[in-house]
């Protein structure tokens, strides 16, 4: 048993209490207190995932299994007052998770409208027990998954959203989460997790903001479940950030019933291990899902996505696109499932995965996976790596622009049309914002660097004719 | 208006790739003056442009280009942009993803910062932007949308004439700007070219066929053919050619090359 794992496993009894202490009615306690439990099996049983999984080929995890954890959730001087402190004035979120744990609720909540409910575990205890029972630990399978099953066993808060039918709101409900960090020889652990629960015709926009404060080893791994109800549209926009100790893994899963329509905005920015997957089940026909991300590696950072969509029922659409950026010594993964199942006729997949390569230390792993059982579906998919085009940089540079700041423009503009897709006005600018800061943090001399190898292969091409 | 040319290229020798294309070229242009360079498929015109604003890929190997009597052929193409040097591109690239908007504003403001100014905000730019484009007379959405994607070849080249207006250079190259425009977008694209002549600018015109020079009157016409210019005149010559065809000139050329090598 490895370093993180034992410790772990020793942090289980002061979690379990909190998580029990929140709740008044004892029937609820002991069904999570078992889901906790199933999830510590499950976790065990399967251990951290090698690489002699198929799903996670591209990642090594082995800095994980030497961690050792001596906290999960805030340590008693993490208070509201650290994790907003450098926050921007006039930010607010619905919810705010430090390290797991879910600060009192802001102010803020009181302006969603009717109808949409923005809750902490200990009050859907209260207002929504029902939903928990139902919800809760619902769609994954912690038996192929280890690492939800140990989110399942360590979680201590939830942030449970609850669109009543017909209900939508205009603004986005917003969470955060941070983690905090202590020293280099004592890793500290955090299991936020989010339950949507969408009944038929409801619609909202869900932005999620996932960060780390200070530069010490630390594992977060955020859980998060989606049930469509017919008809329900939920736009979710996810963007993580965070420094190179730390590994950050984002699992989300959602499951639609008929003629609902899950759209999802993933924007991985972080300089550590970041693995992020997304699990998306077509149950009933009419079900439409986009899937968007947006990737960035930089410094040594490692990046892999992992996605699944499920073709489960007839008259299904699914379109993705992942793009990536990967710049500095960094190293970025996608893999791209789609299954669709017999009897999934009218099926309409399609996926596409271009990359974007800034420096010749980076690399990209990116492979397909089409399933496909039915005979009557449209399915196509694409991966593409490539380089900045050349004549777009001459033609910025001829405007005046310098050579490095061309290559960010262009760069800006791949990344750019991910932002652009999410729909909600205020979060698609927010995204932008942060995207841009990313991006301009890549390492300005190996941009520098690679302009000059950039002449050097246009020269290269013209010697070979290809210009007129 | 000062005596020495703006720009003066002297024994201008040039390769595309590994291809030697420019043969030793001559040509001063001053302040104020619009040249016109015409000029078989093949001939180097294109190749001309390119040199002129440091396209990767090809090569100075002889001569040199002497702009405000400095030498332009050391310069990076951001730097002779900034310096005020501005190709009107034959085919404008479509760049996915930056909006027009977005990259007339960066493109404005690293050439103001140049020349010692300061950046222009958001709204001034506007302000800006929208009196110039009633010059090309180009629909606002167009400003929005990514650079050229699905522009049609009147859009591109409008756009280019919008970017000159914007960027205000001192020696305007046009590169075929007439090729693929109708009889309309021709006018428009002229007329934001004639806004741009003054005392104090320069405009190098190359083209294949006569039809823009009825829009865009040169004062000096130079026939370029095999990377040398083997005629020039003023505006008439190119009447003279467009009536006679380049098979005339190529005729000529031959006799002039003969009578310079025995002289």
């Amino acid at each position: 048993m490895s370093a993180a794992i034992r410790s772990l496993a020793s942090l289980r009894e002061p979690i379990a209490a909190k998580r029990s202490g929140a709740i008044p009615a004892p029937a609820l306690a002991r069904r999570l207190e078992a889901l906790a439990q199933d999830g510590f099996a499950a976790f065990e049983e399967q251990g951290i995932p090698t690489r002699r999984l198929e799903q996670w080929k591209g990642t090594n995890l082995a800095r994980l299994e030497a961690m050792s954890f001596t906290r999960v959730g805030p340590t008693s001087t993490t208070t509201t007052t650290e994790a907003s402190a450098g926050d921007e004035a006039g930010e607010s979120f619905d919810l705010e998770f430090v390290d797991g744990r879910l600060l009192p609720p802001s102010a803020s909540r009181a302006t969603l409208p009717e109808g949409v409910r923005v809750l902490s575990l200990a009050e859907a205890a209260v207002d929504a027990p029902e939903l928990l029972e139902a919800h809760l630990g619902a769609i994954p399978d912690l038996k192929r998954e280890s690492l939800v099953a140990l989110n399942t066993a360590l979680f201590e808060d939830v942030a449970l959203i609850h669109l009543e039918r017909r209900a939508r709101t205009d603004r986005p409900i917003r969470i955060r989460s941070l983690a905090t960090a202590d020293g280099p020889e004592s890793a500290s652990a955090s299991f936020p997790r989010l339950t949507v629960v969408a009944e038929p015709d409801s619609e909202a926009t869900i932005f999620f903001e996932s960060g780390c404060r200070g530069e010490a080893p630390g594992l977060t791994t955020f859980v998060a479940e989606y049930q469509l109800a017919a008809g329900a549209r939920i736009e979710t926009v996810e963007v993580q950030t965070g420094g190179p100790e730390r590994i950050h893994v984002t699992s989300s899963h959602a499951r639609l019933e008929a003629n609902a329509r899950f759209e999802s905005h993933v924007f991985s920015l972080g300089t550590g291990l970041v693995r992020g997957e997304l699990w998306v089940t077509l149950d009933e026909p009419g079900a439409e899902t986009r899937m968007r991300g947006f990737f960035l590696g930089r410094e040594h950072g490692h990046v892999d996505h992992f996605t699944t969509v499920d073709h489960a029922a007839a008259h299904c659409t699914s379109d993705e696109e992942y793009r990536g950026v990967l710049g500095d010594d960094s190293d970025g993964v996608f893999r791209g499932r789609v299954i669709i199942r017999a009897g999934a006729q009218q099926s309409d997949a399609r996926q596409s995965n271009p990359n974007l390569l800034l420096s010749d230390r980076a690399s990209i792993d990116t492979k397909p996976q089409l399933e496909i059982y039915a005979d009557d579906v449209r399915a196509s998919h694409g991966a593409t790596i490539g380089q900045l085009d050349e004549d777009a940089l001459f033609f910025l540079r001829a405007r005046g622009i310098d050579a490095a700041e061309a290559r960010l423009v262009l760069t800006r503009g791949f990344a750019f049309r991910i932002v652009e897709g999410i729909e909600n006005e205020s979060v698609r600018a927010d995204v932008g914002s942060q995207v841009e800061a990313a991006l301009a943090a890549l390492h300005p001399t190996a941009i520098a660097a690679a302009a000059g190898d950039t002449a050097k292969s246009a020269a290269a091409a013209d010697s070979g004719g290809r210009r007129a | 208006m000062s005596d020495a040319p703006l720009i003066s290229i002297r024994n201008l020798h040039a390769t595309a790739g590994e291809t030697p294309i420019l043969k030793g070229i001559d040509l001063d242009i001053r302040e104020g003056e619009v040249h016109a360079v015409m000029g078989p498929n093949g001939s180097g015109k294109s190749t001309l442009s390119n040199v002129l604003v440091g396209k990767p890929g090809y090569e100075v190997t002889q001569g040199e280009i002497l702009f405000r009597g400095e030498s332009l052929v050391d310069m990076e193409p951001e730097i002779r942009a900034r310096e005020g040097v501005f190709l009107a591109f034959q085919y404008p690239v479509e760049i996915p993803g930056v909006a027009n908007s977005y990259f007339l504003r960066t493109a404005v403001n690293a050439m103001r910062e140049h020349r010692g100014l300061d950046e222009l905000d958001a709204i001034d730019f506007l302000t800006l932007l929208k009196e110039k484009m009633k010059l090309v007379e180009m629909p606002e959405d167009m400003m929005s949308r990514s650079i050229n994607e699905g522009f049609s070849g009147g859009e591109k080249k409008r756009n280019e004439i919008l970017q000159m207006l914007l960027l205000e250079p001192s020696f305007c190259i046009l590169d075929e700007t007439d090729s693929g425009l109708d009889i309309d977008a021709l006018r428009v694209v002229a007329n934001g070219v004639n806004q741009m002549r003054s005392a104090d600018r320069a405009m190098l015109v190359i083209t294949h066929y006569q039809r823009l020079l009825d829009y865009i009157v040169p004062d000096h016409v130079h026939v370029l053919s095999n990377g040398r210019i083997v005629r020039s005149g003023d505006k008439s010559l190119a009447l003279e050619l467009e009536e006679k065809g380049y098979g005339w000139i190529e005729e000529h050329s031959g006799e002039a090359y003969t009578r310079g090598a025995h002289s």
